[in-house]
């Protein structure tokens, strides 16, 4: 995948931001206005994501992979830290610190899907898959495995 | 007030309390990304490998079934959870093991393909972990 300028603030905002709830929650805090901003840094981050996405196909980028599945991906990320927050308010114990935690890191992924589909990268699974299974046959010992 | 209600409810209540609300989280976002995946090979390329992508489709429906009932509480919805974790436990078992020895019959991208790999291996620990969860909140009157 091409990493672009928006993937790796991605990163940073995502990681930074599961990296907080994470420390609250092992300092077995609950769900407060920390962790709660650190989220809402997450969503701000996706909305800008998406105007710019909007004012960059409106001005005449294309966007490589299947336009629709882009969109979706972006939507869905953005109800993320929304449903998150959701969640994590119900019960405001320490667990859901770590609920909010989980936000940060899957946006990063969707993130990373999306610049796939934005630079049409193809998914990496083919040699990776050949490796482990090679390795598994012959952990096995099946030399009839390719 | 808590205090005086009966241990069976009480037991049962915490299945989708303090880590149970992680889990389910873990398990919504499953429920999702498999949902979108099966949903968009489903449109966009069903006819390449129909039987994957129907299992892409098993997938997610098991994933929707097992954060539904986790969250849920009450006897049925316990067993129903214990249910649906275990089709997920059997289902990356032998899609992982059949993506991994059959690669010609198995189009390498559904959700358990090579026991989840393309998901951090996560698809193959959360069965586990919800079997412990949910073992571990068991009602009373099956304890030993």
């Amino acid at each position: 995948m091409t990493v672009d300028g928006w993937f790796i603030a991605a990163l940073v905002v995502g990681l930074v931001s599961s990296a907080i709830c994470v420390i609250a929650a092992l300092l077995k805090k609950g769900p407060n206005d920390v962790t709660l901003l650190a989220v809402a840094a997450v969503e701000l981050f996706l909305l800008s994501y998406l105007v710019a996405s909007i004012v960059r196909t409106a001005a005449g980028t294309a966007i490589a992979g299947a336009p629709w599945e882009f969109w979706a991906y972006l939507i869905t990320a953005i109800s993320l830290p929304v449903a998150g927050f959701y969640w994590a308010i119900l019960e405001r114990s320490f667990w859901s610190n770590y609920v909010l935690a989980a936000v940060g890191v899957t946006v990063v992924v969707m993130m990373a899907r999306m610049a796939q589909i934005w630079y049409g990268a193809a998914a990496p699974a083919t040699a990776t898959g050949a490796a482990l299974r090679t390795g598994l046959g012959m952990a096995l010992g099946t030399g009839s495995v390719q | 007030m808590s205090m005086n209600q009966p241990a069976a409810s009480r037991t049962q209540d915490t299945k989708s309390t303090g880590p149970g609300r992680l889990l389910i989280a873990v398990y919504g976002i499953f429920a999702l990304a498999a949902t979108a995946r099966a949903g968009f090979q489903i449109i966009s390329k069903f006819a390449e490998a129909p039987v994957a992508y129907l299992l892409s489709a098993l997938a997610a429906v098991v994933y929707i079934a097992a954060t539904i009932s986790l969250a849920k509480k009450g006897r049925s919805w316990f067993k129903a959870a214990a249910v649906a974790v275990c089709i997920e436990l059997l289902g990356v078992l032998i899609v992982g093991a059949l993506s991994i020895f059959d690669a010609q019959a198995f189009p390498q991208d559904t959700v358990w393909s090579q026991f989840g790999r393309g998901y951090g291996f996560v698809p193959l620990l959360l069965p586990i972990l919800g079997l412990i969860w949910l073992y571990r909140h068991r009602k009373p009157a099956e304890q030993p």
